[in-house]
């Protein structure tokens, strides 16, 4: 077991920079999930830590140790890639065996292993299949098995679940969990699902343009979001952002998007604070009588979700929809017109660069 | 439930058929066409193979007297029976075997190198070698024989087989090179990773995981070099002098009476000549048919 730093990388592919001077402490034993959008240089950070890819700057340790110039299979950790990565022409115990092959771990020692790893994955009849001869979870479990037989102190998963249906995604998420709370190793888990990431993680980086925006615990990060980027990319559906003018009435606080006045009661607004963007999650939001509430709206599309309905909004705040949610059988319909009130507690603001001001 | 249209479907017997079945196909010339043109061109391709078969099973005299492409009354297997016994085939055999075999491993085994670096090993300049490399397969042996003949003169190797294994080999490595590129460029990057990932240096990700995965691509260069060495007709004839050191392509030719061409001798040498071949080509069919077709589609 062992933790990770990374103090002060950064990576260039030629002129191209992909990672920025990024620090980072990983505990030991933790799971810690880079989550971001495509392209944003998450697996990059992975494959930096793996070893598969040499840093341009920057030092990494794990567990202690500077690891920044050592060989991949030298750095203790193991790897689950998104395509699984299964040797095609081996069997699936050859697959879980093969790193102790390579070590020229004794034959019998592999079996016993290769056997213990599978009953622990239940993958135990499926040990003289060939890879094409397996399901996704089922491939998905022996890359698990063939990176948990070495006893890593890191582990790290590249979108492990990217490939799999949404039924099997959710089982194969809640293995991962287990798996975790069961070796009690630092994993680090790099997706674009922020579904996944709140699920899993006990911390988030949320990772944008190279960079780090926010670190935190999934809770920390959904209620007091850092920026903007942030606030969108956590939560589903997306946080409701409203572009208004902060001004002052009566020594109170207030928002104005479009003719609308909304008061901002808890916490001073910096001063000279003035363009601003008002975020209220969807189900911060709730239907009132009509002529009620803190604007008006009128309801354009319902989904029902089964425990839940998403309501999209029309209203006079600006041209996109709002999003609200509400407990199924609200009763409410398109073309409704309703009154929609906040959550006066649950507002977040953010100044003209995008950062929350509380 | 009724038929809306008002349609009688009790009756009309041949003529309703015939006025819903389907239209009659206008005469389309070209698959005609294209039958008869691969046609002509079977049988000009197959016309030598069976004057030789033809010739093989004849005695000298039925060929002389002109029945060349006639069916023999009796089959004659002394033909057969002459060449088997002849030392001097064996040798041939036994040289060209010495010159095949190692050129066709050795250039394989280059190109599996080359092909693997230019593949998954990236490096500055890599392309530019690489196409210098696959370069070679332009020249024409023409170009280069005279300075060839010169510098293994130089070298004292002529009549001996060091320099058709050596030549062999060179102008093996960049079709050797160039196929197993493109077909490790298909092998997923993340299976290398992997491997690393799990303790494998690059010798041993080459040997244990991409050279498995390309068996299809190995057969194919197998087949082909072997073909292309074993019946190459003009290094043995530049190299060698001595019968001791001719290949069985130059036996063939060298195989002939004094007054006379012994057609029906050179025909069977010509069919046993060609036997090596043909194994090595039905030992690797089964990937050698994938190998020809791997790239045209994913997966």
């Amino acid at each position: 077991m062992a933790d990770v730093r990374l103090d002060g990388v950064a990576k260039a592919f030629g002129s191209v920079q992909v990672i920025n001077d990024l620090n980072l402490a990983v505990d030991d034993g933790e799971l810690l999930v880079f989550v971001g959008p495509s392209g944003c240089g998450k697996s990059t950070m992975l494959r930096m830590i793996s070893g598969l890819e040499d840093v341009t700057r920057g030092r990494i340790m794990i567990g202690g140790r500077d690891v920044t110039h050592v060989a991949p299979s030298r750095r203790r950790v193991a790897m689950v890639f998104q395509s699984y990565a299964l040797f095609p022409h081996m069997s699936v115990a050859d697959n879980i065996g093969f790193g102790l092959k390579l070590a020229r771990t004794p034959p019998a020692e592999i079996r016993r292993r290769v056997a213990e790893v599978a009953r622990t994955l239940q993958i135990d009849p499926l040990l003289d299949r060939k890879p094409r001869q397996l399901s996704g979870g089922q491939r998905q479990r022996v890359a698990i098995g063939r990176s948990i037989i070495r006893n890593p102190e890191v582990f790290l998963f590249d979108e492990p679940l990217s490939n799999l249906d949404a039924a099997l995604r959710i089982r194969m998420r809640l293995e991962i969990a287990r798996l975790h709370n069961r070796l009690g190793v630092t994993m680090i888990y790099v997706t674009h699902d922020q579904t996944e990431a709140m699920t899993l993680a006990d911390r988030i980086a949320v990772v944008n343009g190279g960079s780090i925006e926010q670190l935190g615990s999934p809770m920390e990060l959904y209620d007091r979001p850092a920026n903007l980027f942030v606030a969108r990319f956590i939560g589903a559906p997306s946080m409701n952002v409203i572009p208004g003018t902060v001004t002052v009435e009566g020594g109170v606080p207030a928002i104005a998007c479009g003719e609308t006045r909304i008061r901002l009661s808890a916490g001073p607004v910096p001063p000279g604070t003035s363009d601003a963007t008002l975020g209220v999650r969807p189900e911060h939001l709730s239907a009132v009588n009509k002529g009620e509430g803190d604007f008006a709206g009128r309801v354009e599309i319902v989904e029902d979700l089964g425990a839940e309905s998403l309501v999209y909004l029309q209203t006079g705040l600006m041209a996109d929809s709002l999003t609200m949610r509400v407990t199924a059988g609200s009763g409410l319909s398109a073309g409704d017109a309703i009154g929609v009130r906040l959550d006066p507690a649950r507002l977040h603001l953010f100044d003209s660069r995008g950062l929350a001001i509380r | 439930m009724a038929d809306p249209g008002g349609f009688d479907h009790s009756g009309g017997g041949a003529a309703a058929d015939a006025a819903i079945g389907p239209a009659p196909r206008p005469f389309d010339p070209w698959p005609a066409t294209i039958f008869v043109i691969l046609l002509c061109l079977a049988v000009l391709f197959l016309a030598p193979t069976l004057g030789v078969l033809l010739s093989s099973i004849k005695t000298t005299r039925e060929i002389a007297f002109g029945e060349l492409w006639m069916f023999p009354a009796r089959i004659y297997l002394g033909n057969f029976a002459e060449v088997i016994a002849n030392p001097a085939v064996h040798r041939y055999f036994v040289n060209t075997f010495l010159v095949t075999v190692p050129a066709t491993a050795l250039s394989i085994t280059f190109g599996v190198l080359a092909g693997y670096v230019f593949a998954k090993l990236p490096f500055k300049g890599g392309n530019l070698l690489f196409l210098a490399i696959v370069s070679g397969m332009f020249f024409p042996p023409q170009v280069i024989l005279i300075p060839l003949f010169r510098l293994f003169n130089g070298l004292g190797l002529i009549d001996t087989l060091w320099p058709i294994i050596f030549i062999h080999t060179a102008m093996g490595i960049p079709i050797c090179t160039l196929l197993m590129r493109n077909f490790f460029a298909t092998v997923p990057g993340a299976l290398r990773e992997a491997a690393i990932l799990e303790g494998a240096n690059e010798w041993q990700v080459l040997t244990r995981i991409a050279l498995p995965l390309s068996l299809p691509a190995l057969a194919v260069l197998a087949t082909l070099q072997f073909t292309w060495i074993w019946n190459d007709f003009l290094w043995p004839l530049i190299f060698t002098q001595s019968d001791e050191k001719r290949t069985i392509m130059l036996g063939i030719v060298n195989l002939k009476g004094q007054y006379s061409v012994a057609w029906g001798v050179q025909g069977a040498l010509s069919l046993i000549a060609s036997l090596p071949t043909l194994i090595v080509f039905l030992f690797f069919q089964r990937y050698f048919i994938k190998g020809m077709t791997m790239g045209a589609v994913k997966g």
